[in-house]
């Protein structure tokens, strides 16, 4: 089943730089396939994504233009930070133009007190909205009632 | 001189002498008003060391080309390089270029204000204001590089600044080296912490 939650609720504009901090860049010269490894930090924005390790992907390089980055492949545990929302996954990957995140493998979202986890979410930056289907299950602080 | 009855006779007689007398005047003011010449003023040579120029070989325009086994070409070319006098395998040169063709495609042109090859140590390192230009379109800028005489590594000493299809990047450090022995991919890895901004 599914849900959906709203999700780090500012707007966020997919237009900004995306810096992205790491401790090693590797890029193969004959495709041109790019690889952050070593705690690697993408933010955008509010949204700060980091992962043991990002692969970069190109819209098609022959495309004429410089090959744009169309896909980011975050895995190794991928921590992504919107706002006042949290979620947690294996892997993630972020396609910057239509900013939307997937992330995959036991996620687990904390929203302030409550906590959602799910096999996958799939977060829309700009409309702020998180779609999290598979085994969706919820912790519901009541609060404290001591 | 003969008495002539009309004036215009003696006008001409008298511009018979005076014309001369004129001429002599100005044939001798091309002498007599001459800049002095000051001996002692030396011709304006070239002011290149002479015995500098003796004391120590000097290659003008040196050209080192070599291609390796598999294939890489490699070349380097500078405006002048001297051997160093103490190490006779030690080149320093100035305005170093360098240019490394490696089968796969893949053109990096070096430049840089100064450098030295070192042939014992099979490496060249180029420093000062050192520029790399790949062909896969990054554009590298560190002030040290060393780079294997046989193309197959480059290495930079320092931090790095690069703009490339990713966008700008910083680095501590960037190595640009085969994939493994025997495959011609090379790699271009930066280390030491890397930054890059991408703008979409």
């Amino acid at each position: 089943q599914s849900a959906q939650v709203a999700f780090g609720g500012l707007q966020h504009d997919s237009s900004l730089p995306v810096e992205v901090v790491a401790d090693q860049l590797q890029v193969n010269q004959t495709d041109g396939s790019a690889v952050f490894t070593g705690n690697v930090v993408i933010g955008q924005g509010t949204m700060r994504l980091s992962a043991a390790e990002v692969q970069v992907e190109y819209t098609s390089a022959e495309s004429g233009t410089a090959g744009r980055i169309s896909r980011m492949l975050a895995s190794g545990g991928v921590v992504l930070v919107n706002g006042g929302e949290a979620a947690e996954a294996n892997e993630a990957t972020y396609t910057i133009d239509t900013g939307s995140i997937v992330m995959t493998g036991d996620v687990v979202m904390t929203q302030g007190q409550n906590a959602l986890t799910a096999n996958r979410m799939v977060i829309d930056l700009n409309t702020g909205t998180a779609n999290m289907e598979g085994r969706v299950r919820t912790i519901l602080q009541s609060g404290s009632n001591n | 001189m003969a008495i002539y009855d009309n004036a215009y006779s003696r006008f001409i007689a008298w511009l018979k002498i005076i014309l001369p007398l004129v001429a002599l005047g100005l044939l001798s003011t091309l002498f007599l008003f001459s800049r002095g010449i000051d001996p002692s003023q030396t011709i304006p040579y070239a002011d290149v060391d002479i015995d500098e120029l003796v004391r120590e070989q000097r290659i003008t325009s040196p050209n080192y080309t070599g291609m390796t086994d598999d294939g890489t070409a490699v070349s380097f070319f500078a405006e002048s390089a001297r051997p160093d006098p103490d190490n006779p395998n030690l080149l320093t040169a100035v305005a170093l270029k360098a240019k490394i063709e490696a089968p796969s495609g893949l053109q990096v042109d070096i430049s840089s204000e100064g450098g030295s090859i070192n042939s014992t140590q099979r490496q060249s390192v180029l420093s000062g204001n050192v520029e790399v230009e790949t062909s896969s379109g990054y554009e590298i800028f560190t002030e040290r590089l060393t780079a294997a005489l046989d193309g197959s590594l480059l290495e930079t000493a320092r931090n790095v600044r690069a703009q490339g299809p990713l966008g700008m990047i910083e680095a501590g450090k960037m190595v640009l080296e085969l994939e493994d022995a025997d495959s011609d991919t090379y790699l271009l890895v930066f280390k030491g912490g890397v930054k890059l901004v991408y703008t979409p």
